[in-house]
């Protein structure tokens, strides 16, 4: 009898367990204009539909640095004397106000524009905003990561959670009731880490937490992105490259509307227009972009662990070199080139061997699964039609974060994370 | 008749009101959704990939970009640095300054002052370049800005539609077929080329000669004037060193600028 009644609890559970579904947004209440994901990840909201903000003028803002790899000033070549100290960007209230921490995506500075954006979204609500760039990026990995090999996330997370103390530090005198943590893209995998981290080091204790767009798998989402740029482009003969292509495109656009008129709508006009990009020609300007990120993070990497890969170690490096011939080797390693050649070789080291596949369960949210179950504090929100994900990535979504999943049919990669109606749903989780 | 009147101008507003919220229609073709169980779209699936993913355009273009004419690199790559801290230590904290000290009503007015000067040089090579509807345009701006905006203290002309558009004497230039020759970054100013270079001093030299509101001869008893515009465009450019994050910065600045250049150009 007793086992029969545990059995029915156990059931009972399981019923209501399975109940609590993912929020998926209706495509025909949600109102957002881009029904195509490459458009909208290029161009996202159009101007009159994003939130209201303040004004950057109206923000009591500053950057600061930190030295937090003393060392480095002398390890590092001369021409990167800019990235020797972190920089972050702080948005202060003048009164005792909850802080959040935004963490970039992949190769993204604390000042990108989405980091901007959201310093605005949450400033305005009424909270102390500080951004930070992404273990990704050029500036992180020379003055703040201790591998500089970007990549285990576990490891970006202990990087970052270190800048965030060191933040908190230098400003011991801001007055803070409360933290909360928020990232997009690969920023939103760091901070779900570095939201475990937390759990055991207590220094925050993080409300609160929002990942927007994460990835899923690592490894689908860098090769989705090195793809993109292997699409069937339209135009591209002997002659003319593909920058080429779009940049007639654009000079043949300016010529029939007479004039050179660079604003918010720009894009807009010229999707609309007889000059347009095809879908193939925006998934391969996606696909450049994240190409030119992943050169970057290959070159600093390789540079300042001296592997020799792109630059020979005993390379006299000044501020008159020229940079390009590095540049020319960098550009020939994609995400999987540089995962393969640097981190592979360098996690394998450090952690006593182990598979490309152990690899990826251990730096993708796989490996949070039961934290990230229990862990009610923690929402998610992310997109039917993001390019970065593969199938499969939302069905562990839904199955981890039950109703703290929201899926909205449109917006791409991070489209429509300045569509009114997701910041309102943002700023509403961090509220409620 | 006026039951008539009252009809079309009722049309006419509808047409506005549609027109302020028309549904934005891309020319790009609509992105096939897959049914997947988990709601995924499979965006990539809509895409047509080479078929053997072994193509190197992505290589050849950015390679073939980094082809800029720069015999002068390392001098240049030293004045780039010599830039860059120039801007951190000085240029930016005097215009963080300038925003402390000054109301924003007058940082616009100092702005569409030096807006309404640079529209002189603006027309001159408009005419020389024989942009006959563009020399109308700027000829309207520099009347309604010099006096309804009062000496160009206020911008009323882009209010009335006739947009801002700048003609250097570098783009006559190249306008008449003049090569950019080699690239140079030129000290505080930025990034540049010889023609352009060589532009810039004729405009320079035009705006003193011309001396429109007699500003050129003032500015040469109140050297502070050239001050205030330095200030200023500083205040009005939105590049910020760094901003790029990427190591290669200098390549990616000398390559943006060579081909905004061409594109201004050739419009």
């Amino acid at each position: 009898m007793l086992r029969f009644l545990r059995l029915a609890a156990l059931s009972g559970g399981l019923f209501l367990s399975a109940s609590v579904m993912a929020v998926d947004i209706d495509p025909s209440s949600y109102g957002f204009p881009l029904t195509n994901p490459f458009e909208a990840t290029i161009a996202t909201t159009p101007p009159d539909l994003r939130a209201k903000v303040p004004e950057d003028a109206d923000i009591d803002q500053d950057d600061y640095s930190l030295t937090l790899r003393p060392e480095r000033e002398f390890t590092l070549p001369d021409n990167f004397w800019a990235v020797k100290k972190l920089r972050y960007r702080l948005a202060k209230q003048d009164h005792p106000a909850p802080l959040i921490f935004l963490i970039a995506g992949t190769g993204a500075p604390y000042n990108s524009t989405l980091n901007e954006y959201l310093k605005k979204l949450y400033y305005g609500a009424g909270y102390n905003v500080v951004q930070l760039s992404s273990p990704t990026s050029y500036d992180f990995m020379s003055a703040a990561s201790r591998f500089a090999t970007p990549g285990v996330t576990k490891e970006d997370a202990e990087d970052l959670y270190r800048v965030m103390q060191a933040v908190r530090a230098q400003q011991s005198k801001l007055q803070v009731t409360e933290y909360y943590l928020t990232g997009y893209s690969l920023g939103a995998l760091d901070a779900a880490f570095v939201s475990k981290l937390d759990e055991t080091r207590r220094s925050f204790n993080f409300k609160k937490v929002l990942l927007i767009n994460p990835p899923v798998n690592l490894y689908t989402s860098i090769t989705n992105l090195d793809k993109m740029v292997q699409t069937d482009v339209k135009g591209i003969t002997n002659s003319t490259t593909f920058y080429e292509l779009v940049l007639q495109k654009l000079t043949r656009y300016f010529r029939e509307k007479g004039y050179i008129d660079l604003n918010d709508a720009l894009l807009f006009d010229f999707q609309q227009s007889k000059q347009h990009l095809s879908n193939e020609q925006m998934a391969m300007l996606i696909g450049t972009s994240f190409r030119f990120s992943a050169a970057d993070i290959a070159f600093t990497s390789d540079l300042i662990n001296r592997r020799g890969l792109i630059t020979p170690p005993k390379t006299p490096i000044s501020e008159g070199t020229s940079l390009t011939p590095f540049l020319k080797r960098a550009l020939q390693c994609d995400f999987d080139c540089y995962v393969t050649e640097q981190v592979i070789p360098m996690w394998r080291a450090r952690t006593d061997g182990g598979s490309l596949l152990q690899l990826v369960d251990q730096v993708s949210l796989y490996a949070l699964k039961d934290y990230l179950a229990s862990s009610k504090k923690i929402a998610v929100m992310h997109n039917a039609d993001d390019v970065i994900l593969g199938p499969g990535d939302l069905g562990f979504l839904r199955k981890t974060f039950g109703d703290r999943l929201t899926v909205y049919p449109y917006g791409g990669h991070c489209g429509n994370m300045n569509y009114r109606v997701n910041s309102d749903a943002m700023l509403e989780f961090f509220r409620g | 008749m006026a039951k008539r009147l009252l009809l079309i101008a009722a049309l006419l507003c509808a047409g506005a009101v549609h027109a302020a919220d028309a549904p934005i229609v891309s020319q790009a073709a609509p992105v096939k959704r897959i049914d997947n169980p988990d709601g995924f779209t499979e965006p990539l699936k809509s895409l047509k990939f080479n078929p053997g993913l072994d193509a190197q355009e992505f290589e050849r273009s950015s390679l073939n970009a980094l082809n800029v004419y720069d015999p002068l690199e390392s001098w240049n790559r030293r004045v780039y640095h010599f830039n860059y801290r120039f801007d951190e230590w000085v240029f930016l904290p005097v215009v963080n300054g300038y925003k402390y000290v000054t109301p924003s009503f007058v940082r616009t007015g100092v702005s569409n002052f030096f807006g309404n000067l640079g529209d002189v040089p603006n027309l001159l090579n408009s005419l020389l370049q024989f942009k006959g509807k563009r020399s109308m345009e700027t000829t309207g701006r520099l009347i309604v800005n010099t006096t309804l905006g009062i000496a160009g203290l206020w911008d009323p002309a882009t209010m009335m539609g006739l947009k801002k558009q700048s003609e250097d004497f570098g783009q006559t230039l190249g306008f008449y077929g003049v090569p950019a020759g080699p690239y140079l970054v030129l000290p505080i100013l930025g990034p540049s080329n010889l023609r352009d270079t060589g532009g810039l001093v004729f405009d320079f030299t035009a705006e003193s000669q011309i001396n429109f509101l007699n500003v050129a001869q003032v500015s040469e008893d109140h050297p502070e004037l050239y001050l205030l515009r330095a200030i200023d465009r500083r205040y009005t450019t939105s590049f910020r060193y760094g901003q790029m994050n990427s190591p290669f910065e200098y390549e990616k600045v000398r390559y943006v600028y060579t081909e905004a250049r061409k594109l201004q150009v050739s419009e």
